[in-house]
């Protein structure tokens, strides 16, 4: 609508800007997807921010840029969802705002949905007041629609998504799968704004994935990703790793999803916590924001769950991240469960990263056929004895 | 008892006051020897490759200290918060955690508590008690102790704010009062120094930065000099204030610093892979270009080579006198520190 004149663009996470994009037409306003990343949002985004600061920013700040840059005419809100922690992450907007001040950019403003933090009494109404301030004033309903139907196509992405890297290293025809999956996904997005008509999609869709011929096989080697919310969600950040995984005949099962990734840490925090508190006894029981107790917490509990190994993604220099990768050498080595620890930035080149997935999945299979020779040769020994 | 305090990190905040504590329980003091490249060797064998180099060299402290057979502990406390809402960087809140996961053998010889500085003695009282019980002293020592830790801190805050470094207040521990009234020599040209303590006073990390400045005859004050009031308003141009506290009085202090009429330039030393300097690094950036004074950025990592600095030192000198009117170094002028073939100014 154009009355409004206010375009909004929001960090792009995997297949999730579906939800997003859906979320504020709802409201009535235009909104602008930035591309996923590639070479020159990552130039615009490197050349222009501090050389050590987390590998995210960098890719938002050059998707951001690019959107600015490419329409000059509209004048923009940037959203930047951000807590106040010890990650980095809480200092985003204003580097953002800084930033693009510096450049000469004036056609946008940054609005910044932070959680609610301390003090309470002065959290709670700063908390509305940027709720306000990222949809404007609205007839509550419309709010709620917005918010129901964003969810809805949240969790149908990350249900087709689950779907494919099932499929993939069981089917026939290598890639036929991902086809089906493309058309989905576009479906999901252009989706009537109905929760029914989304049910409807989704269901036909899987149904769809799951008839494509394959072959049913529950011997797979298995590998839990663990990490850095944003790298593990965004398939352009992280060159495709749960894709690449899945076709190396993996089984490849994501740790942080959107959906749980609120339900856990916006929905039921508290158990949570109680939770991540009891798992990680001994190894890190303490606060360090980001991501990186949940990622003790998930290497133990898929070694827990018969995973054969564990991947941590982490964007390079991660703060929480790097703290955690230290810990993780003494639960690889306690809980005997080989863990690959793979950093990002600009710099990550696609032939060293596959060659080093490559070796892994090795290493992993390899594991398992010791452990079936090693089941064979107790008969024999003990047959010798 | 022998408790070992490793020279790295907090140490160059909160020494006095572990100081006070543990002298005044009777226990020995066991400082690790100043960084050297045995200590960074050390740190940088026992700990992941991506941490920066201020906790790799703590690990390489620590390291050296449970090697010694005649240390009893190793004091690795988690300074969780400094200041109302002002908390740590996530990896050293998570200190003692990886140093038993890097010495998991020697983990039980590691002396540590959680510290919330922030809420006042109460708090600090609450983790001195679990120390000194592992210890074995009586409550009524514990809280002698305690005070007398106290007392310390204060004390070395009095000396920080005439103008003296911490190392010196590390050299004259026993003397803070008589430390705090020697007046601080004014030179002609002053060097503020931001960034984290650990990063300005580990004087081997950072290629000894300030005894190069003060043998090319430069004044230097540090960030943490500043009483916290003076640059408390500097969060509206910083629009919210940094999580950590030592990142916003490095980041305030650093703004204050441009601001100040009295103050040649700025030079923020960081180590490599410090997430956080990057954030402050940015705004001094910012802010030096709208105000017009001189900011050098100084990343350290273990393999920094001194002849590089020195030059870099050198440049941001002339810089200096220039901005001054007083031209650039001449022959007669190139005298200080020649002795020890370091510090030779090449014209």
């Amino acid at each position: 609508m154009s009355h409004r004149k206010i375009t909004y663009t929001v960090p792009r996470m995997g297949y999730t800007y579906a939800a997003f994009e859906s979320f504020f037409k709802i409201l009535g306003y235009d909104v602008i997807i930035p591309e996923p990343t590639n070479t020159e949002t990552l130039k615009a985004g490197v050349s222009n921010s501090p050389e050590y600061m987390c590998f995210p920013f960098k890719i938002l700040l050059g998707q951001f840029e690019r959107v600015l840059e490419n329409n000059p005419d509209r004048y923009f809100k940037i959203i930047s969802l951000e807590s106040y922690g010890p990650c980095r992450f809480g200092y985003y907007s204003p580097l953002y705002y800084k930033i693009l001040k510096d450049k000469g950019f004036t056609n946008f403003e940054i609005v910044n949905v932070e959680g609610i933090y301390p003090p309470i009494y002065k959290g709670i109404p700063r908390f509305i007041v940027k709720l306000i301030k990222l949809t404007g004033w609205h007839a509550p309903w419309t709010s709620i629609k917005a918010f129901v139907i964003a969810g809805w196509k949240v969790y149908a992405t990350e249900q087709l998504e689950q779907k494919l890297f099932y499929m993939i290293p069981r089917e026939k025809v290598s890639g036929s799968t991902e086809k089906i999956f493309n058309r989905a996904i576009e479906s999901i997005r252009n989706a009537p704004n109905k929760v029914k008509s989304i049910k409807k999609i989704l269901n036909d869709e899987l149904k769809n994935m799951e008839n494509n011929s394959h072959v049913d096989r529950d011997d797979l080697p298995k590998i839990g990703l663990v990490g850095e919310a944003y790298i593990l969600m965004d398939y352009s950040n992280n060159l495709d790793i749960e894709k690449k995984l899945a076709y190396m005949g993996v089984d490849v099962d994501r740790s942080l999803r959107v959906t749980n990734w609120t339900l856990d840490r916006i929905l039921r925090p508290k158990s949570h916590k109680a939770h991540m508190l009891e798992v990680n006894k001994g190894y890190l029981n303490f606060f360090i924001g980001g991501d990186g107790q949940e990622s003790i917490m998930n290497t133990i509990l898929y070694k827990k769950a018969g995973y054969d190994g564990v991947i941590q993604a982490q964007p390079f220099g991660c703060l929480p991240e790097t703290a955690a990768k230290e810990i993780l050498s003494r639960v690889s080595a306690d809980y005997d469960i080989p863990v690959l620890s793979l950093a990002f930035d600009e710099q990550t080149g696609e032939a060293g990263f596959v060659t080093r997935l490559e070796a892994f999945v090795d290493l992993i299979k390899s594991r398992r056929q010791k452990e079936n020779d090693k089941d064979k040769k107790v008969h024999i020994s003990t047959s010798v004895n | 008892m022998k408790i070992g305090i490793p020279r790295a990190l907090y140490f160059y905040v909160y020494y006095p006051m572990w100081y006070g504590f543990f002298s005044s329980l009777g226990h020995e003091i066991k400082l690790s020897v100043p960084t050297n490249k045995e200590i960074i060797n050390l740190g940088v064998a026992n700990s992941v490759d991506d941490i920066c180099i201020s906790v790799k060299v703590f690990h390489g402290h620590v390291k050296y200290l449970l090697d010694r057979k005649d240390v009893d502990f190793v004091f690795v406390p988690r300074i969780v918060s400094e200041d109302k809402y002002k908390y740590t960087c996530p990896k050293l809140s998570a200190l003692p955690d990886l140093m038993v996961s890097a010495f998991n053998n020697d983990s039980k010889r590691i002396l540590t508590a959680n510290f919330y500085t922030r809420q006042g003695e109460g708090h600090i009282f609450k983790a001195f008690k679990e120390i000194g019980e592992q210890l074995g002293d009586s409550d009524e020592k514990i809280k002698k102790a305690v005070k007398e830790a106290i007392k310390y801190q204060k004390m070395a805050t009095k000396c920080l704010r005439a103008g003296h470094t911490f190392l010196e207040i590390v050299k004259n521990i026993r003397d803070l009062d008589g430390l705090a009234s020697i007046p601080v020599e004014k030179k002609r040209y002053t060097v503020a120094l931001a960034g984290f303590p650990y990063d300005v006073y580990d004087s081997f990390a950072n290629g000894d930065i300030i005894v190069k400045l003060q043998d090319s005859g430069v004044g230097i004050v540090t960030t943490d000099m500043l009483d916290p009031k003076v640059y408390n308003h500097y969060k509206k141009y910083m629009i919210k204030d940094l999580f950590w506290y030592q990142a916003n009085a490095a980041a305030k202090g650093g703004l204050y610093y441009i601001d100040s009429s009295d103050i040649d330039g700025v030079i923020s030393i960081s180590s490599f892979n410090c997430g956080i300097s990057s954030i402050y690094q940015k705004l001094l950036d910012l802010y030096s270009k709208e105000i017009g004074k001189p900011v050098m950025h100084i990343i350290v990592d273990e393999q920094t080579g001194d002849a590089g600095l020195v030059t870099r030192i050198e440049a941001f000198i002339d810089l200096i006198r220039v901005k001054r009117g007083d031209g650039l170094v001449t022959q007669e002028d190139n005298v200080h520190g020649t002795e020890d073939g370091v510090h030779v100014r090449g014209v």
